[in-house]
């Protein structure tokens, strides 16, 4: 009987354990910095920075490449093949589903190496260093504005995975990226009207498998619907954890049932085109009240070793269509 | 092929399922009744919709003592969830305890956002004295009439069911404690995403039991660092004659 009385009372304290707001059911063996406090600390960055989000500007058309679930370790060669990718086929900007490095410092390390070196050629291809000022980069198709070096925003938009949170990532993923939860609009410019189009971009925190009542709110109060001083074509939304499941024997968690249906009525509401989803490492191709949801493949050297179509990458084409594609990688892991 | 093999074996193997309700010695039949009536009230919290209240109520009836039928329905206040569910079921008895065959048949609407859910459920449980093991398969659709891009909806993929049940005390005692640990409530089928708590019951007068339970709904699973989702309490009575 006292045995009986130890498994109650066992039951009883986990159960208030998980009625305190800090500590979930996993938590209390895992520790981690739980999605509320990951969305405030994101939007207080960014609306101290928002302004800094607002540089994509296209000419008549642009397109961007989309990857996701990398788990970069000690082999970086799949990330380091999709910024060059990008950068030799001119995509405006680079969009990254979460899980983007396995957490350990010395992953972020190579992670954060590879971006450096990869803004470092974004630099040199678009911009020219002043003749008489060193410090000063003109772009090549404005020659006339120049910014610093620092102030120069190297177009790679993440969100945040689940793998980025074990082991404390927080601390190593918001070090590198800052924000979670954010986004921005890329500008367009018609030549043949002159008329200035947008489209808009949205990253949500999802990779708690929730929203979490914070973003839940921040989303309802409008936090993510651009500036009224524009009229969006399109809205393109990224989300580390996928709405739809690829098939039967996939068993990554989804959202629970009433954030589904958020989400849902949530993406008609901002009138999306596509939505990008990761987290379960395996394809996956919808259409549901005509939005495209697109479920990528893991472009992780472990979980895809050998050479695939991992990438994504959408062109919105001059009369504001949209196109999408499979794109090609290449790099065959190493073998350990 | 090879999934494709698995998920009809899963299905075969289940042919029909479990009762949704998860109540620690709800599958119990004491061969002296043919008609049960229960009703409940529940409250908690949701990460979507805050606070939330309902009612649910169930009847079930034994036709013989191996099969029985039976229909509930739930409103869920706040969450603007309104549910009903026909089931069918057979027993099978066995040495150590009994294999319970269901099927379920849901609908779910969740108003708040205009979804409306259909759900085939098809389960088996092996209950004994003190543990109860549910697995099963649900075909689950969805959604929104009238809606102004048009949809005809979408159709998950087969989702597993599972659950786990334990009692502390052998369940034809007239009390009991119980734990359990599942991916599915009454009304509900997720893929991955755990729930887990205590359910109890206890004996009143008059061929009455009252009966409850404490669930944790995390979102997530554990290898995605499980959030607070849900919390809620149900309490209810069932009556047998």
């Amino acid at each position: 009987m006292r045995t009986h009385y130890y498994i109650i009372a066992a039951a009883l304290a986990a159960l208030v354990f998980t009625s305190c707001e800090k500590v979930s059911p996993i938590g209390v063996l895992v520790s981690g910095t739980a999605v509320e406090d990951r969305v405030k600390m994101s939007h207080l960055y960014y609306q101290e920075y928002k302004s800094e989000l607002e540089v994509a500007f296209a000419d008549d058309e642009y397109s961007f490449i989309v990857g996701g679930d990398s788990h970069v370790t000690t082999d970086p060669g799949r990330m380091d093949e999709m910024l060059a990718i990008g950068l030799e086929n001119d995509d405006l900007f680079y969009a990254h589903l979460g899980d983007i490095a396995d957490t350990k410092a010395e992953y972020y390390i190579v992670l954060d190496s590879l971006l450096k070196e990869a803004k470092k050629r974004f630099v040199n291809k678009n911009y020219v260093v002043d003749k008489d000022d060193p410090d000063r980069y003109h772009p090549k198709d404005n020659p006339q504005s120049w910014s610093l070096y620092s102030d120069i925003v190297f177009p790679f938009f993440p969100v945040v995975g689940n793998h980025d949170l074990t082991h404390n990532g927080w601390a190593l993923w918001s070090n590198i990226f800052h924000s979670s939860f954010y986004e921005f609009p890329v500008l367009v410019y018609n030549s043949e009207n002159g008329d200035i189009e947008a489209d808009r971009f949205i990253f949500l925190d999802t990779a708690s498998g929730t929203l979490g009542k914070k973003q839940i709110d921040l989303i309802e109060e409008g936090s993510l619907d651009g500036s009224d001083k524009y009229r969006y074509r399109h809205t393109f939304v990224f989300s580390h954890t996928n709405i739809f499941r690829p098939s039967s024997m996939q068993f990554a968690s989804t959202f629970p049932r009433e954030e589904t249906f958020f989400l849902l009525d949530q993406f008609a509401e901002w009138n999306t085109s596509m939505v990008f989803c990761g987290h379960v490492h395996a394809w996956d191709e919808c259409e549901f009240e005509g939005v495209t949801y697109l479920t990528l493949d893991s472009m992780s050297e472990r979980n895809s070793p050998e050479p695939g179509d991992y990438l994504v990458r959408v062109h919105v084409k001059k009369d504001g269509s949209l196109s999408w594609e499979k794109v090609h990688m290449n790099y065959t892991a190493k073998k350990k | 092929m090879k999934k494709l093999l698995l998920s009809l074996l899963m299905a075969t193997a289940c042919v029909v399922i479990a009762n949704a309700q998860a109540y620690c010695g709800d599958h119990a039949f004491d061969g002296t009744h043919r008609n049960e009536v229960h009703g409940y009230v529940m409250a908690g919290t949701n990460v979507v919709t805050d606070g939330f209240g309902g009612i649910a109520a169930g009847y079930r009836r034994h036709l013989t003592k191996r099969w029985d039928v039976g229909g509930d329905f739930q409103l869920q206040f706040g969450k603007q969830l309104y549910s009903f569910d026909v089931m069918a079921g057979y027993r099978l008895p066995l040495k150590y305890g009994s294999i319970f065959f269901d099927g379920f048949f849901h609908y779910n609407r969740y108003n708040r956002w205009g979804f409306n859910e259909t759900i085939v459920n098809l389960s088996a449980i092996w209950e004994s004295p003190y543990v109860d093991i549910r697995l099963g398969e649900s075909y689950i659709h969805y959604q929104r009439s009238g809606h102004e891009r048009g949809s005809n909806g979408y159709s998950e993929p087969l989702t597993l069911t599972f659950g786990v049940g334990v009692n502390i005390r052998h369940r034809n005692n007239p009390w009991n404690i119980g734990l359990f640990f599942r991916n599915y409530d009454e009304f509900y089928y997720e893929n991955w995403n755990i729930n887990w708590g205590v359910r109890f019951y206890a004996p009143l007068p008059r061929r009455m039991k009252l009966f409850g339970e404490f669930n944790v709904r995390p979102a997530g699973s554990i290898s995605q660092l499980a959030s607070k989702y849900e919390g809620s309490v149900k309490l209810g009575v069932k009556y047998n004659w």
